[in-house]
C-alpha cells in the first residue's frame, strides 16, 4: 500500500485513547492504534494484556470507558449500524446458539446480515465446501470441536463479504490442514483490498502473514509498526519477550528429566 | 479421597474389585454429610413417611398400599434426575480406566448405589408391605419380604439407569420427565383442596377402578402374590424377578458400553439435527417478517424444541396449567377447566423470564449485526408467540369441550392479554436479570438457573395484562361482556407492544453489559441457613433474615386473609374480612392482598442484596 493511498484511504481501524477499566483493573489503559486498509494488522501480548477487550470494544462486545474508535473513517460509538456491516467479527471464547448445527448457524447470521435467501444459500454452501466443513454443518454446535467452531466462526465473519476481518485467536485448535486452508483465505481477502486484524499467541503466524503487528502489554501499546521493524533484527518471539520485561524460564533446574536412566 | 485404588492385575479378587466402588461411595457421603445436613434432613423426612407408610399397612387397603409403594419406587428413580442426584455418585465413567470387566464394574457401582440415605429408607418403607402380609401367616410375611426385596432392587436399578441414561444425557427424553414431573409435583400442591378429598377415599378403600389397574403395576404383585390362587402367586412372583434380571442386563450392558468404549449413553434425538440444505422449509408464512427477526425467530424455534431446559419448562407450563384446571374435577369442580389454556400459556411465560441465561454468550452475533437488538427482540417474541399460541388455544378449547356448561368467556378473553404480555415481557426480563446457565454446550435439568425474581415479574406482567378482562368480568356490567375479548386483545397488545419497547431499550443500550452479565458463569456460592437457631447468624445477616421473615409471613395476607374470602368466599374466625360485609369485606380483603404483596415484593428485594457468603 502506498503512501498516497495511505493518506486518502481513511485507516480500516483507528483507535486512539482507549481506556477500559474492570472494577480496580484497568484491562486497556490509553491504547492507539491504527490499521491501514488492505493489511494484515498482528495484535500480540501476553495472557491478559487486554487484546480481547480491546478487539471487543473495537467491535461493540465491550463499552469503552473513553477513547474514540473509528472503521473505515466512520465513527464506531455512533454509526454502529453501518460500521457493524463493514465488519466481520470472529471473538474468542463465546458461545454460539449451541442447539444450531454449524450450516443452520451460517443460515442464521445471513439472515441477520439481512442476505437475500439465494446469495446466503450459495455462499453457505461455498463456505462450507471450501472450509471442509460437510461435518460441522450437520452437527450441533455444543458437539463441534473447538477448531470446528472456529472455523465455523470464521465463516459467518466472511459471509457477508465484510471490509474489515476483527479475529481473536482464529487458529486455536485448528488442525495443520485447515490453518493452510484458512490462511489461504484471508490472504485472498486481504488481496482483494479487505483488511485483516487478528490477535494471536503465535509469533511464527505473525511473522509469515502480517505486514504490521502492535504488541500489547498490561493495557498499553509497546511497540508497533512492520512486522520487521518490530523484531528489530530478532526473532519477533524473543523480540517479544524483551519487549515485555518476561525472563524465559526453563533453562534452569528440573535436571532428573535428563538424567541417564 | 482416602481410598485404595484399585489392585492391578489378575490378583484382584473379584469381591475386592466390587467393594472399591462401594467405598468411594461411602467416602464421599461421609464427606457430603459433614459439608451439608440437607440430605440428613431429607433422610428424617424419609423415615417420617416411610414410618407411616409401614402404620397405614397395618390396617390400611391393600391395592392403596401397593398404590403408594410404586409411588414411592418410581419416585426414587425419578426425583434424583430433578435433583441433581448423579452428584456424589459413582457413575461408570469413573472407572473407565481402571483394569475392571463389566460385569463386577456393574455389580461394584449397584453395590455403591446401595449406599445411600435414599436406598435405606427405601427399603424400611418397602417394609411395609411384609407388615401388612403379617395377617395372612408367617409363609406370607417372606414371600410379601422377598417381593419387597425385589421392589427395591427395581428402584436400584432403575434408579441407576436412568441417572445414566437420562439425568446425564441432559437430552430431551429427561427434560420432558422433569418437566412433567414438576409440573405434576406443582398442579397436585396447587390443587390439594381438590386432591385431598379424593386421597381420603383412596386411604379408606380404593376404588374400583384402581383395584382393576394395580393388577398390572408390580408394586402391588408381593401381596397379591400372597391373597390371590397359588399358581398366580407364583406367576407374578416369577414376573418380578425376571423384570429385575432384565433390568439388571440392561445396566450391564450399559456400563460395559461407558467403561469399553468410554462412550456414554446418549438417546437417539439429542444430538440430531436437520442436515444442511437451502433452508426452504423457512418460506411461506413468515415471509413478510424482516430477514433478520425471522432468522432468530427460527433460531428459537430450533432451540424450543432441542434445547433441553426448554423443553422443561414447556412440559411443565402445559402439565401444571391442565392440572390446575383439571384436577378440582376430582372433587366434581369443572368451573376451571376453561381456564387450562390461559393457565398454560401464564406458566409460559413464568418459565420463559431466564432464556437468554440458558444461551451463554450467544448475543454477541446478534451484537455485532446492524439492527441485530431489535431482531432480536422481536424475534424472541414472535417464536414464543408462535410456539404457545396453539398450545393455549387447544387446552382453552379442549376444557370448554370438557366443561360445555361453564362460561368460557372470561377464560378466552385473558387468553389474548396473556399471550401478548407472556410473548414480549419476560424477553426483557431475561435481559434484566441474566442468569447463565454454568455450561450452555450440555446443560442438565440440575443446572436449572430460573431466577424466583424473574418468574415472578413474568407472571405478575401476564396477570396485569389480564386485569382490565378480569376486573370487568367480576366488577363490570353485564352489558360489556361482549366486548371482553376487544379488550383482552387489546391489553395483549399493549403489554405485547411495552415489552418489546422495553427490551429493545435494554438491549440496544446496554447490550454489552448484558454480554458480560451472560458471560458471568461462576455462581456466587449459595447462602447457608441455619437449620437450628444461631443467634450469631441472624445478627451478622440481618437483610436475609428479614427477607426470609417477609418471604414467609407474606403469603398469609395474600392467601388465607385475601383470596380465600374474595375468591372463595370462605370467612373463618381469624379471617379479618370475614367479619365484614358488602364492599368493605371486599375492600379489606383487595388491602390484605396488597400488604402481602409489598410485604413479599420487599422480601425479594432483601433476598436478592443479601450479602453473599466469601463475597466483598
Amino acid at each position: 500500500m502506498g503512501t498516497y493511498a495511505r493518506r486518502v484511504i481513511p485507516p480500516a481501524l483507528e483507535i486512539r485513547s482507549l481506556v477500559k477499566t474492570f472494577a480496580a483493573h484497568r484491562a486497556v489503559d490509553g491504547i492507539d492504534l491504527t490499521v491501514h486498509p488492505g493489511t494484515f494488522h498482528g495484535i500480540v501480548g501476553p495472557n491478559g494484556a487486554g487484546k480481547s477487550t480491546t478487539i471487543g470494544m473495537a467491535v461493540g462486545l465491550v463499552t469503552p470507558d473513553s477513547g474514540q474508535i473509528r472503521i473505515l473513517g466512520h465513527d464506531a460509538l455512533r454509526d454502529r449500524g453501518l460500521t457493524r456491516a463493514l465488519t466481520g467479527v470472529l471473538p474468542d471464547g463465546l458461545d454460539f446458539p449451541e442447539r444450531l448445527t454449524g450450516a443452520e448457524l451460517l443460515r442464521y447470521s445471513a439472515g441477520l446480515r439481512g442476505l437475500n435467501r439465494a446469495a446466503a444459500t450459495d455462499r453457505v454452501a461455498e463456505l462450507i465446501d471450501v472450509l471442509g466443513l460437510a461435518k460441522g454443518a450437520g452437527t450441533p454446535l455444543a458437539d463441534c470441536s473447538t477448531g470446528t467452531r472456529k472455523k465455523l466462526g470464521l465463516a459467518q465473519a466472511l459471509l457477508h463479504a465484510p471490509r474489515l476481518l476483527v479475529l481473536d485467536e482464529p487458529f486455536e485448535a485448528v488442525d495443520p490442514v485447515s490453518a493452510a486452508t484458512i490462511r489461504r483465505v484471508l490472504r485472498r481477502f486481504v488481496a482483494g483490498g479487505g483488511t485483516c486484524v487478528l490477535s494471536t499467541h503465535s509469533m511464527l503466524l505473525v511473522e509469515q502473514m502480517c505486514d504490521e503487528v502492535t504488541v500489547i502489554h498490561q493495557g498499553r501499546v509497546v511497540a508497533g509498526g512492520p512486522v520487521a521493524e518490530v523484531a528489530a533484527g530478532s526473532s519477533l518471539e524473543d523480540r517479544f519477550v524483551e519487549l515485555v520485561g518476561a525472563e524465559a524460564s526453563g533453562s534452569a533446574g528440573l535436571d532428573w528429566l535428563t538424567e541417564a536412566r | 479421597m482416602s481410598v485404595e485404588p484399585f489392585a492391578s492385575g489378575p490378583r484382584a479378587g473379584t469381591l475386592a474389585v466390587i467393594a472399591v466402588p462401594a467405598r468411594m461411595r461411602a467416602t464421599m457421603l461421609r464427606r457430603s454429610l459433614r459439608e451439608h445436613p440437607g440430605p440428613a434432613v431429607a433422610g428424617l423426612v424419609g423415615l417420617l413417611a416411610a414410618g407411616w407408610l409401614i402404620r397405614y399397612a397395618l390396617h390400611g387397603d391393600q391395592h392403596t398400599l401397593g398404590l403408594l409403594a410404586g409411588a414411592w419406587v418410581l419416585g426414587w428413580i425419578v426425583l434424583p434426575l430433578l435433583l441433581g442426584g448423579g452428584r456424589g455418585q459413582v457413575r461408570p465413567a469413573h472407572l473407565r480406566l481402571e483394569p475392571i470387566g463389566g460385569v463386577p464394574a456393574a455389580m461394584g457401582l449397584l453395590a455403591a448405589s446401595a449406599i445411600g440415605i435414599g436406598p435405606a429408607v427405601s427399603l424400611v418403607a418397602l417394609a411395609a408391605l411384609p407388615v401388612h402380609a403379617a395377617r395372612y401367616g408367617a409363609v406370607a410375611v417372606l414371600v410379601t419380604a422377598c417381593g419387597a426385596v425385589l421392589l427395591w432392587l427395581l428402584g436400584l436399578i432403575g434408579s441407576a439407569i436412568a441417572l445414566e441414561v437420562v439425568g446425564h444425557a441432559g437430552g430431551p427424553t429427561g427434560a420432558l420427565l422433569t418437566g412433567i414431573f414438576t409440573g405434576t409435583a406443582m398442579g397436585v400442591a396447587g390443587s390439594l383442596w381438590a386432591v385431598f378429598p379424593w386421597v381420603s377415599v383412596l386411604l379408606v378403600a380404593a376404588p374400583q377402578e384402581v383395584v382393576r389397574g394395580m393388577a398390572y403395576v408390580p408394586s402391588g404383585w408381593p401381596i397379591t402374590a400372597v391373597t390371590g390362587p397359588t399358581g398366580q402367586g407364583v406367576r407374578v412372583m416369577a414376573t418380578l424377578v425376571g423384570i429385575v434380571v432384565l433390568c439388571a442386563a440392561a445396566y450391564l450392558m450399559l456400563v460395559r458400553r461407558v467403561i469399553t468404549t468410554g462412550v456414554p449413553f446418549r438417546p437417539r434425538g439429542t444430538t440430531a439435527a436437520s442436515p444442511p440444505g437451502d433452508g426452504r422449509s423457512q418460506r411461506g408464512w413468515r415471509e413478510w417478517m424482516p430477514a433478520a427477526t425471522r432468522a432468530v425467530a427460527g433460531r428459537e424455534l430450533r432451540a424450543w424444541t432441542r434445547h433441553p431446559l426448554r423443553l422443561q419448562y414447556l412440559a411443565f407450563a402445559v402439565v401444571y396449567g391442565a392440572l390446575l384446571a383439571g384436577l378440582p374435577l376430582l372433587s366434581d369442580v369443572d368451573l376451571l377447566l376453561p381456564w387450562a389454556g390461559p393457565l398454560a400459556v401464564l406458566g409460559a411465560a413464568a418459565m420463559s423470564a431466564g432464556l437468554v441465561g440458558l444461551d451463554g454468550t450467544a448475543l454477541w452475533l446478534p451484537l455485532t449485526s446492524p439492527g441485530g437488538e431489535r431482531a432480536e427482540v422481536r424475534g424472541r417474541a414472535l417464536a414464543w408467540l408462535v410456539l404457545v399460541t396453539p398450545i393455549g388455544v387447544l387446552l382453552a378449547i379442549a376444557g370448554v369441550l370438557l366443561a360445555p356448561d361453564v362460561d368460557p368467556l372470561a377464560a378466552l378473553s385473558t387468553l389474548p392479554a396473556l399471550l401478548g404480555a407472556g410473548a414480549a415481557v419476560p424477553v426483557w426480563v431475561s435481559l434484566l436479570r441474566v442468569r447463565p446457565v454454568a455450561d450452555p454446550r450440555h446443560p442438565t435439568s440440575a443446572d436449572n438457573p430460573t431466577d424466583i425474581v424473574s418468574v415472578l415479574v413474568a407472571t405478575a406482567a401476564g396477570l396485569l395484562a389480564a386485569a382490565p378482562v378480569l376486573a370487568l368480568v367480576i366488577w363490570g356490567p353485564s352489558e360489556v361482556a361482549p366486548l371482553l375479548p376487544l379488550v383482552g386483545l387489546f391489553s395483549g397488545a399493549a403489554a405485547w407492544r411495552g415489552g418489546i419497547w422495553l427490551a429493545d431499550e435494554r438491549l440496544t443500550r446496554r447490550g454489552p453489559d448484558v454480554l458480560a452479565a451472560a458471560g458471568q458463569r461462576s455462581r456466587p456460592p449459595d447462602t447457608v441457613l441455619p437449620l437450628t437457631w444461631d443467634a450469631q447468624w441472624y445478627r451478622e445477616n440481618k437483610s436475609t433474615a428479614w427477607a426470609l421473615g417477609l418471604l414467609t409471613a407474606g403469603w398469609i395476607p395474600v392467601i388465607p386473609q385475601g383470596v380465600m374470602p374474595l375468591a372463595f368466599g370462605i370467612d373463618s374466625g381469624w379471617i379479618v374480612a370475614g367479619h365484614l360485609s358488602g364492599s368493605a369485606h371486599t375492600a379489606v380483603g383487595l388491602a390484605m392482598v396488597g400488604l402481602g404483596v409489598v410485604m413479599l415484593l420487599a422480601g425479594l428485594v432483601l433476598w436478592d442484596r443479601r450479602p453473599q457468603p466469601g463475597g466483598s
